[in-house]
């Protein structure tokens, strides 16, 4: 068994199951609902359906907000392990997202202050389920009988090869909570365009092309995956949705025939990501090339597909 | 009585009298609509123009220069397709006419053939059964008949007579106008307007009929006026003034006489921005916004003195935006500016990315002046222009070539539907312009555009039929749906779609007074009829169309 700790602040989106079955410590932040019912984050749906939760966030976005675990938080989490003397790999979501990971670094400050252990905080540049793949991946390597400085070294060497192949058709949303990405709030309705986001360099979604219809996105985005990733026989796919269910279903089925993954588990975005992204989000992640620094040959590349005749 | 020349004081009550005569019976060319959708627009559109021509002008004892100024007007202030060529035949006259104190009807022959020479040379596709062709036919037929005892009155009968041949033949060779079984409405425009000149030399004088028309003699509708306490004494002064004037260079010594235009652009550059010169002659028309609008008049009046000179707080106008929506503000990469025909139209462009957007709700055309004054508005590497009709294109176009913006360039949308799918394609944060505009041309190919609206006629063409205050639905102009039930109606017309069945982007531009119980009345019909199709409805508040909707592949 490890003698370190993996640990992932709750924006990772893996479910207790998941959580416990690859060792993997959630520290989870906090949630704000309608009537300013403020709560730490879960990820189960006992709280409220999922259904119910994205319809009712859809009509007042401004009613729901997050915020991260904050120092002492992580730090009561942090002591767990370290109190029986184990070193700990902490990761958070994206800094360009969230407070969490310097919250976490002071945390460390505090508890490696008190206790004789070796704490790497590492900002995932992700969130959601690239963020959970992200952690899950880190828990193989050790159970690979790595040690927590190779498994540190190994996220931190590897964590810009987690792509994000999908679309946000909703991006109001986004613009309205500032969180996602870097554009400014000239979204509006999209009337079946899909605009499809990778991750950049700065730890955000960009757009890097846009599709008319669900049918083009497909097609153009399992030619991107194909072109990204590597040894898709041996990965297990997520696929995020917020209020895609179907669409997730098909993009699973259409992976599955062209690439032969181990797995494709299509997941679900809780509300501690779910309320910065809102409904519309539905994308593939998966370990594949290192990400270029402007996105310049993942924008070729999937502009190649788009503009191909089906 | 005759008259064998005229000078600019007698053309200028002459062409006031045309355009009287045109504004009698503005809404009957209006009416001589191809289509049973009550747009039309063309009366006025042609009697907008002219009248901005006559009121930008002033009077002149000799015609040639008079003409210039009528000409000059009239390309900025042209409306729609009917009215840019209208500009055109105005400016052939003045290119023939410039040196002429008096005109004779021989000199006017000629100027009428340079007329319709330079309209349509201005056309990329010249359709005949229109102006250009009534244009052209009234004084082909009748060049030779000239004498040197033709009087003026004489000529005009002559030319107006022939015009009136050649209109009633228009059906003949537009199959549409047959089909409709209407004339040419920019020819039978053009026509009035001569035959009200003509009338003025007879002594008949036309009255225009209502306040609304006398306003169009006056000129553009005036600004509405700024509310003045958004500019009080706790403001901060960012935008400096918008400055236009129109400077006559002056020959007397108390003027430098060595006007260069490229230094005195130059000039101006250092005192402002969004600098636009046009030099006509001896006349310097100016656009700039400068915080130091001393300077600017100190250094024109070296050269001659103000005809008319207009200055404006900026700030104010600002302050004005910071209210409403967002007017844009700094240098970008990428400008964008479209014309759409609705408030709610205006703040979806907006919130797509838009720059600057015109609102053409009241004249559903989009003015050259309009768009000239939007590029004065944007500073970016690139601008784009989206017209929202296909008679607006050749108005951008001829913004573009007036203003010299080099780095403009219009995406031919015929539709605000076609504009919105350009936009929504779109990157906006992307620094790739050539991407941006390839994405935006990507937008507007294959969408095609339906209307739904209430006839205003019994109609027929290609196997379909409507009658007057029946649902219709016209596919890109053509009508293809026509039944009791609006609902009904638009299922129909969808069905005329090619491949309908795999298109998945819709866009519902809903209209000014329509229930928006109806989005989900025809949204529910919709998802049966049409389930791959993704629905986006948005309050367009357009008049004449209930629905307009964007297909796109």
């Amino acid at each position: 068994m490890s003698n370190f700790a993996i640990m992932a602040d709750g924006t990772c989106d893996l479910t207790k199951e998941l959580a416990e079955k690859y060792g993997i410590i959630i520290v989870p932040g906090h949630l704000v609902f309608p009537g300013n019912n403020e709560m730490r984050a879960f990820l189960d749906w006992n709280t409220v359906p999922r259904d119910e939760f994205y319809a009712d966030l859809k009509k007042r976005p401004d009613e729901y907000s997050t915020s991260p675990a904050n120092v002492e938080e992580f730090a009561e989490a942090m002591e767990g392990p370290a109190s029986e003397g184990k070193d700990i790999v902490l990761m958070t979501i994206s800094s360009s997202m969230s407070g969490a990971y310097n919250f976490a670094l002071q945390a460390k400050n505090v508890i490696t202050a008190k206790y004789n252990v070796k704490i790497t905080v590492i900002d995932s540049m992700r969130f959601g389920p690239g963020f959970g793949l992200m952690a899950i991946h880190a828990s193989l390597q050790r159970d690979r009988g790595k040690s927590v400085e190779e498994v540190a070294a190994w996220v931190e060497e590897n964590k810009n090869r987690f792509h994000q192949a999908g679309w946000l058709d909703d991006l109001s949303f986004v613009a309205k909570k500032g969180r996602l990405t870097h554009a400014k709030a000239f979204f509006g309705a999209l009337a079946g365009v899909k605009p499809i986001g990778e991750f950049d360099y700065n730890g955000m979604t960009t757009v890097i092309g846009k599709a008319k219809g669900a049918k083009k996105a497909y097609a153009a985005l399992l030619s991107y995956i194909e072109g990204t990733i590597e040894d898709p026989q041996d990965q297990v796919i997520f696929i995020a949705q917020t209020n895609r269910l179907p669409q997730a279903e098909e993009y699973k089925k259409l992976i599955e025939e062209r690439l032969h993954p181990k797995a494709v588990y299509i997941k679900d975005v809780y509300p501690s990501c779910g309320i910065n992204v809102g409904p519309g989000l539905m994308a593939a992640y998966y370990v594949g090339k290192p990400i270029s620094k402007d996105l310049s040959f993942e924008k070729e590349l999937l502009n190649k597909y788009l503009e191909a005749k089906e | 009585m005759s008259t064998m020349k005229i000078n600019g004081q007698q053309l200028e009550s002459m062409l006031k009298n045309g355009l009287n005569n045109l504004l009698c019976h503005r809404e009957e060319v209006n009416k001589l609509n191809v289509f049973p959708v009550a747009d039309g627009d063309t009366g006025t559109n042609m009697s907008l123009t002219l009248g901005h021509g006559l009121s930008s002008a002033p009077s002149k004892f000799e015609a040639g220069p008079y003409l210039k100024s009528v000409s000059d007007g009239m390309l900025l202030g042209a409306r729609g397709n009917s009215g840019v060529i209208l500009s055109q035949l105005f400016k052939g006259l003045y290119l023939e006419l410039a040196r002429c104190g008096w005109i004779s009807p021989a000199q006017l022959r000629n100027a009428l053939i340079r007329s319709y020479k330079t309209a349509y040379a201005s056309v990329i596709h010249p359709v005949e059964g229109t102006i250009l062709t009534v244009a052209r036919e009234g004084i082909e037929h009748i060049r030779f008949q000239l004498t040197r005892q033709t009087a003026m009155e004489e000529f005009l009968s002559m030319y107006v007579a022939e015009m009136r041949k050649s209109l009633s033949f228009t059906p003949e060779l537009l199959p549409v106008l047959k089909e409709s079984g209407v004339i040419d409405s920019g020819a039978y425009g053009y026509i009035l307007i001569f035959e009200g000149m003509l009338d003025k030399l007879y002594g008949k004088e036309h009255k225009a009929e209502t306040e609304e028309a006398a306003a169009a003699v006056i000129g553009p509708v005036a600004p509405e006026p700024a509310d003045l306490h958004l500019f009080n004494e706790n403001s901060v002064f960012e935008e400096g003034y918008c400055m236009e004037f129109i400077l006559q260079l002056l020959k007397n010594e108390n003027y430098t006489q060595r006007f260069v235009l490229r230094q005195y652009i130059d000039d101006l550059k250092l005192y402002g921005k969004s600098l636009v010169v046009v030099q006509d002659g001896r006349r310097v028309k100016v656009h700039i916004h400068t915080f130091k609008p001393a300077k600017v008049i100190t250094l024109s009046q070296e050269f001659g003195e103000f005809l008319t000179f207009k200055l404006e707080n900026m700030q104010l106008q600002h302050n004005e935006v910071l209210q409403g929506a967002a007017e844009p503000s700094g240098h970008k990469e990428l400008s964008v500016i479209a014309a759409v025909n609705g408030d709610g139209m205006e703040k979806t462009f907006r919130d797509l990315g838009c720059d600057v957007v015109i609102n053409c709700a009241e004249t559903l055309n989009a003015s050259t002046e309009d768009f000239i004054r939007a590029l004065g508005k944007v500073s970016a590497d690139k601008i784009v222009i989206l017209p929202n009709n296909k008679n607006v294109v050749m108005a951008a176009d001829q913004a573009i070539r007036l203003s010299e913006v080099k780095n403009a360039e219009v995406l031919p949308t015929k539709s605000p539907a076609e504009g919105y799918f350009a936009l929504a394609m779109d990157i906006q944060d992307s620094a790739d312009t050539d991407l941006r505009v390839k994405q935006m041309r990507n937008g507007m190919k294959s969408t095609v555009t339906l209307t739904e609206s209430v006839a205003t006629k019994d109609y027929k063409n290609g196997g379909i039929s409507c009658k007057a205050g029946e649902e219709i639905v016209l596919l890109n102009g053509r009508l293809v749906a026509a039944s009791t039930d609006w609902c009904d109606c638009i299922i129909s017309g969808l069905k005329a779609v090619d491949g309908i069945e795999d298109v998945e982007s819709c866009v519902i531009f809903r209209g000014d007074g329509v229930p928006d119980e109806h989005e989900a009345i025809l949204g529910e019909r919709l998802s049966e009829a049409f389930p791959l199709l993704e629905v986006t409805f948005v309050y367009g508040g357009q008049s004449v169309y209930r629905f307009m909707i964007g297909i796109s592949e």
